[in-house]
């Protein structure tokens, strides 16, 4: 079975949530990430910082709930054609980073492998 | 398992047992000598492909899988079998990755993930019913 955990901090007087994800996201807990941004986003969370550091494994089911999260963040407004400025990703693996680069999902979203530069650029 | 350059894997065809499957690909990649870089891209196309088998092939309803992996060579072989109705990734549309980022559709990062992470991929449906999926990995086997 696979394992997923997620803790959610808060930084910058709460404007940036962070989500630190540990374990794998396939298509058996990617659900429970996007009910977990979902709950933070009701809650009134506007920033949202998914630090994947502790991320072994990401299938496109996780990557279709990024997108799903990313969606539901920027509903406030139109995002366009540039990168989100809602929703960003912090030290993904190398072996995550791939598939980033391989869905092209760095085109729309920032990377960061500094977490304080990662919150202080919402 | 199997002796020689084959390992072989069979489970009920659940999301449950994803991450079984993938511990299956790492545990018999090492064995084979498989390159890390490759292993991890073979572990995501079968990820994805075995997923699909069970929400697509299987329809939630559960079944059979057999996942062989071998050396062929210094290729790396790994065969997907499945006894669901037959399925074709033709009728799956790719992923619109110029499209712009709220506006893509959902669908088709799975079979487009397999396309990318292999060099070789085959499918057919296999006599008496079932479908069969080859995936390669060419030149990531060490050499025997």
């Amino acid at each position: 079975m696979s394992d997923l955990s997620i803790m959610v901090g808060q930084e910058r007087d709460g404007s940036v949530s962070v989500l630190r994800l540990e374990g794998d996201i396939d298509a058996s807990t990617h659900k429970s990430l996007e009910e977990k941004a979902s709950e933070v986003i009701v809650g009134g969370a506007e920033n949202i910082l998914l630090d994947l550091s502790g991320v072994k494994y990401m299938g496109s089911a996780g990557f279709r709930s990024i997108h799903a999260i990313s969606n539901m963040l920027e509903s406030g407004g139109a995002q366009g054609l540039g990168k989100s400025s809602h929703l960003k990703l912090l030290n993904p693996t190398e072996e995550v980073s791939r598939v980033i680069k391989t869905l092209g999902f760095d085109v729309y979203l920032d990377i960061y492998t500094d977490r304080n530069e990662a919150v202080s650029s919402f | 398992m199997k002796p020689d350059n084959g390992y072989e894997f069979r489970a009920d065809a659940s999301l449950e047992n994803l991450q079984e499957v993938r511990a299956f690909i790492d545990r018999a990649g090492e064995k084979l000598g498989v390159d890390k870089g490759a292993l991890a891209d073979l572990r995501l196309a079968v990820d994805e492909a075995v997923t699909n088998i069970v929400q697509h092939g299987y329809r939630g309803r559960g079944g059979p899988i057999e996942v062989d992996m071998r050396a062929e060579g210094k290729d790396v072989h790994v065969r997907i079998r499945d006894r669901a109705l037959s399925f074709s990734s033709e009728n799956v549309r790719a992923p619109q990755l110029n499209t712009e980022f709220a506006e893509r559709p959902f669908g088709g990062m799975g079979v487009f993930l397999i396309e990318k992470m292999t060099d070789e991929h085959e499918y057919r449906a296999l006599p008496g019913g079932g479908n069969e999926l080859l995936l390669v990995r060419k030149g990531a086997a060490k050499p025997r």
